[in-house]
């Protein structure tokens, strides 16, 4: 084997493995339909059916959780092989998690309900962009920046309609990136990358 | 110019290749492996044997589903010759 040629294999290796297929948009797709469903019903409770507790149906995400819990290590334990990218992934949702369980936790702790949504709103903005930056992939970014936009005037509605602006923030941030992530799995998948 | 001699235990097709496929991942399996070089089973297990014994890689064996499953990862003193090796290719290169 030449010089030149150790090279070329090297350089041709590399590019092997960036090429693997990665995000197949599972997840986003997941939790962007159960967050909308939760906000739909609550927002539903509300105002179609005067029931003041429709904030009950939130508690069905910890079941999902626990589901995504299997899910995940069932993948993992799929999964050929785990690049940096991977890695950084998982630690920015799991920050978001923490993050997110501290912000409702200080909101109801001080009673603030009102707080909550702009603030869950600015929490879903982080993890979101920080994907799209990490996948390189815009759809996420512009996700994020819609959260964050979308947290600003939630702060200037009040009466259960923020609950909307949050079904709002997981369409832009998760469902349509879900779904073009999706695409983007299919098409690499059937030219054989 | 200062002349560097290539590490025999890099300068092997295959061997090169999983290093360089191991570079750029954090870990991978012994069948994504044997898919990106094309190489066979037993082949590839003898060099990544090799690459272990010079301490460049790192062999992780488990069970999953019943099913064994390989895991490979570079380790630091792997990172650091394969950068030697590659200065060494550049060196050479530029004469």
């Amino acid at each position: 084997m030449t010089e030149k040629e150790s090279l070329e294999l090297i350089t041709s290796m590399i590019n092997k493995a960036k090429n693997k297929v990665s995000e197949t948009g599972t997840l986003y797709l997941f939790w962007g339909w159960l967050i909308l469903i939760c906000c739909i019903v609550e927002f539903s409770a509300i105002h179609f059916f005067n029931y003041a507790n429709g904030y009950y149906i939130w508690f069905s995400t910890w079941l999902f959780l626990i589901y995504q819990f299997f899910f995940l290590n069932k993948k993992k334990k799929e999964r050929k092989v785990k690049t940096y990218t991977d890695e950084i992934n998982i630690f920015v949702w799991i920050v978001f998690f923490i993050c997110l369980s501290l912000v409702i936790f200080i909101g109801i702790r001080f009673q603030k309900p009102e707080m909550i949504y702009p603030l869950i709103l600015v929490m879903y903005g982080m993890p979101t962009f920080l994907s799209g930056i990490i996948l390189k992939f815009k759809s996420l970014v512009i996700g994020g920046v819609c959260c964050w936009i979308l947290s600003i005037f939630s702060v200037f509605i009040t009466g259960g309609y923020q609950s909307l602006f949050l079904a709002a923030a997981v369409i832009a941030a998760w469902i349509i990136p879900g779904y073009l992530l999706r695409k983007n799995f299919t098409k690499e998948k059937a030219n054989g990358v | 110019m200062e002349f560097k001699e290539l590490d025999p235990i890099l300068h092997s097709q295959l061997r090169l290749a999983v290093m360089s496929l191991l570079i750029s991942v954090k870990e991978a399996e012994f069948t994504f492996l044997k898919e990106k070089t094309n190489a066979t089973s037993g082949n590839l297990s003898v060099q990544i044997s090799k690459l272990k014994e010079a301490g460049y890689i790192e062999i992780i064996k488990q069970f999953n589903n019943n099913y064994p499953q390989t895991i490979c990862k570079i380790t630091p003193e792997g990172i650091t010759a394969f950068e030697n090796y590659v200065k060494a290719l550049q060196s050479y290169m530029t004469l």
